[in-house]
């Protein structure tokens, strides 16, 4: 499996909702190779971010867009929606990261799995789209997902479809943890052994020694580093700048943004492996 | 801007407006997921002038009793992520969600629309709907939907605790262009009419005739002065699908095409649904099961009887009343005919007072779509009755209304 440098950041500046000021952003982090641009964080999250993920969408060609979600002020029947939508809109480039921004404990958790549930109510290969013998999908690949958390019971099928990615690339930020052990990406102050992810990133700022954080790469304790910005238009190139023999040396993979990352879904994770498929029209 | 100014916002919910529509071999229902068919249709409804392009939605998965339908199009992706995501390749074009207040939070309304607002500019209307089919209560973990009058009264306090959330925002910054979405209804009942009066700044609505839409906007014009308002800060936008043909005769055969397209199990599929009852393991040869409908429809079992009750004393077949729904669909005005003359009825519908303007759902996507852009907008432009540019880069002053007033905090 690919084993990529990952190069991350956040953006919380209020500005990102404006489409002069985010054009700008979206361009800087494509231009500096960003792998995943997460739009809000714990702490700083002055838009709805599931808004800004579809706008930039078009408006991008490769970095991974992640959206902030608040298990305060979402429901999961919308964001899986959403993000399925984000996800086609994006040739498969979305992410999701769950915080609880005030929500009873359990609430976030509770938000994965019934998202989780939606998604997977839907086959990868759900699609016929045959013209000629007038079937569009194959409804035995539609499940319904009857999910019953302590906060949300949600019956399903959600009327949207498996995202291209199976489920958007879900990350943790340590900042906000919640209680999930397969998420895809974790944010860490420090390198841990269960930070509940696949691949950690170290969270770095433009101080940080390139040493440290090249003997941690190769000891296999970090796959990468993120930074919260402040200032993106002038820190995303230094960022990309300090770690570019690190990012040069370890290179992605091709296709969408799993198979870019190395990051397949884990078999917890899902009830299979593949995203949608869509049927090609001649 | 013109007084008899023509309105045009486009409907653009699926692969058309037929249920067939996806099979036409100018529709592209593998399109739907793609970035490249949404911009492609959104810079086509701008080159068109539209004040608006506006999404359905639905809260439930299409289908009826626990069964997925196979030849139905869906599934149906976020309107307000498509829409948004038209937003950022169009500059002018305004942006219509439909969002339910019975399912979304004021909170989560007024930061989804606030930041949509932002993010295009200025060109986010909000079509208000309260839900209602019955599938929907199971995924927000409730065993049945609210009652109707709960629904509206609630959906009146949403809107105003949104609109407060709204001016905050505003104060705030970044600054909001339009100070919050413009306001759509498309209720029908007396509730529904009663809400939009005091709401609307947009009106979707049915109307199958010329008479229907008249009495419809005379209605609403005279409620809306009920209340205080402005009529005339009001567009009624009837709903209005077409096929277009470059001779009478060429429409004709453009709109049999499409109904040839139909099949027996995708009418019974639709009908089933349009009914919340699974009629797909009856023989579509028999009688209409009208007692078993009755039985199993999740609808109020009154308005099913009226729609049924009716075919089953005549004995008639599911098959011939499922095709026959099926190719009538929805109660709105469908023209079939050249490009003139349905420049000319929108003209006698817009100058008799049956409405501002029309909510054009093209029969199939995105060949519809084409058809009338390319046939009837620049006939309509040469009479001068439609812009040839857009006045302004809000979606409130592309469609007229007064400027909105900010709310001292």
């Amino acid at each position: 499996m690919t084993r990529p440098f990952i190069l991350s950041a956040a953006i919380a500046d209020p500005e990102l909702a404006v489409p002069e000021t985010a054009a700008t952003y979206l361009n800087a982090a494509d231009e500096t190779g960003l792998d995943l641009l997460l739009f809000g964080e714990a702490g700083g999250r002055p838009f709805d971010a599931q808004v800004l993920v579809a706008w930039a969408a078009p408006r991008s060609q490769r970095v991974g867009l992640v959206a902030t979600v608040p298990a305060s002020n979402a429901h999961p029947f919308h964001v899986a929606r959403a993000l399925s939508a984000v996800d086609f809109l994006s040739a498969g480039r979305t992410g999701w990261s769950v915080i609880p921004e005030g929500a009873a404990e359990g609430t976030a958790e509770d938000m994965v799995g019934a998202a989780r549930s939606l998604w997977d109510g839907w086959g990868s290969d759900t699609l016929i789209l045959d013209k000629a013998s007038g079937r569009y999908l194959d409804a035995s690949k539609v499940k319904a997902s009857n999910y019953e958390g302590p906060f949300f019971k949600v019956t399903g099928p959600v009327n949207a479809m498996r995202p291209l990615l199976g489920q958007p690339v879900l990350v943790l930020d340590d900042a906000a943890p919640i209680a999930i052990k397969d998420a895809d990406i974790a944010l860490v102050s420090e390198p841990t052994a269960d930070a509940g992810a696949t691949k950690s990133l170290l969270k770095v700022t433009l101080d940080t020694k390139v040493e440290d954080v090249a003997a941690l790469f190769a000891e296999g304790k970090i796959e990468g580093v993120h930074m919260s910005l402040s200032d993106p238009l002038a820190e995303l190139p230094k960022l990309a700048a300090l770690f570019a023999e690190l990012v040069a040396a370890n290179p992605g993979g091709e296709g969408d943004l799993r198979a870019r990352l190395g990051l397949p879904l884990a078999s917890t994770a899902s009830n299979q492996p593949d995203g949608a498929k869509i049927p090609e029209i001649a | 801007m013109m007084s008899n100014e023509i309105h045009l916002w486009a409907f653009l919910q699926g692969i058309g407006f037929y249920p067939t529509g996806w099979m036409h071999e100018r529709a592209r229902p593998e399109g739907v997921f793609s970035m490249d068919y949404y911009s492609y249709v959104a810079k086509l409804a701008e080159k068109g002038r539209f004040d608006a392009i506006v999404f359905g939605d639905q809260l439930q998965s299409r289908g009826a009793g626990g069964r997925t339908p196979e030849r139905m199009a869906m599934p149906t992706l976020d309107p307000m992520t498509l829409l948004t995501a038209m937003a950022a390749v169009t500059d002018h074009v305004g942006l219509v969600a439909t969002i339910s207040t019975t399912f979304n939070t004021p909170e989560m309304l007024a930061e989804r629309f606030g930041t949509m607002e932002r993010i295009t500019g200025g060109r986010a209307g909000w079509n208000i709907v309260t839900s209602v089919h019955p599938d929907t209560a199971g995924n927000f973990g409730l065993d049945e939907m609210p009652p109707k009058e709960t629904r509206y009264s609630n959906a009146a306090d949403v809107v105003d605790k949104a609109c407060e959330l709204w001016a905050a925002m505003d104060r705030a910054g970044p600054h909001l262009n339009q100070g919050r979405p413009v306001l759509v209804q498309a209720g029908q009942s007396p509730a529904g009419r009663e809400f939009a009066a005091r709401t609307a700044e947009a009106i979707f609505c049915p109307a199958p005739s010329i008479e229907a839409g008249i009495d419809f906007r005379n209605d609403m014009r005279s409620r809306i002065s009920g209340v205080g308002r402005n009529p005339d800060g009001t567009r009624v936008m009837p709903g209005l699908s077409c096929v277009l043909g470059g001779t009478e005769e060429e429409a004709k055969a453009n709109h049999k095409a499409i109904m040839d397209m139909a099949s027996v199990e995708l009418a019974i599929e639709y009908l089933s649904e349009s009914l919340c009852c699974d009629l797909t393991s009856f023989d579509p040869n028999a009688k209409l099961p009208v007692e078993a409908i009755l039985e199993k429809t999740l609808l109020p079992t009154a308005d099913v009887g009226r729609m049924v009750t009716p075919a089953g004393e005549k004995g008639t077949s599911l098959r011939d009343f499922a095709m026959n729904f099926m190719l009538n669909p929805r109660g709105h005005n469908v023209f079939i005919g050249t490009p003139e003359q349905m420049a000319d009825m929108m003209i006698e519908w817009r100058d008799a007072g049956a409405c501002d303007g029309f909510t054009l759902q093209p029969s199939y996507m995105p060949g519809g779509l084409e058809d009338f852009v390319e046939g009837v907008i620049p006939i309509l432009q040469q009479k001068g009755r439609y812009r040839t540019e857009y006045p302004g880069t809000t979606l409130r002053s592309t469609l007229g209304l007064p400027a909105y007033e900010r709310a001292e905090a």
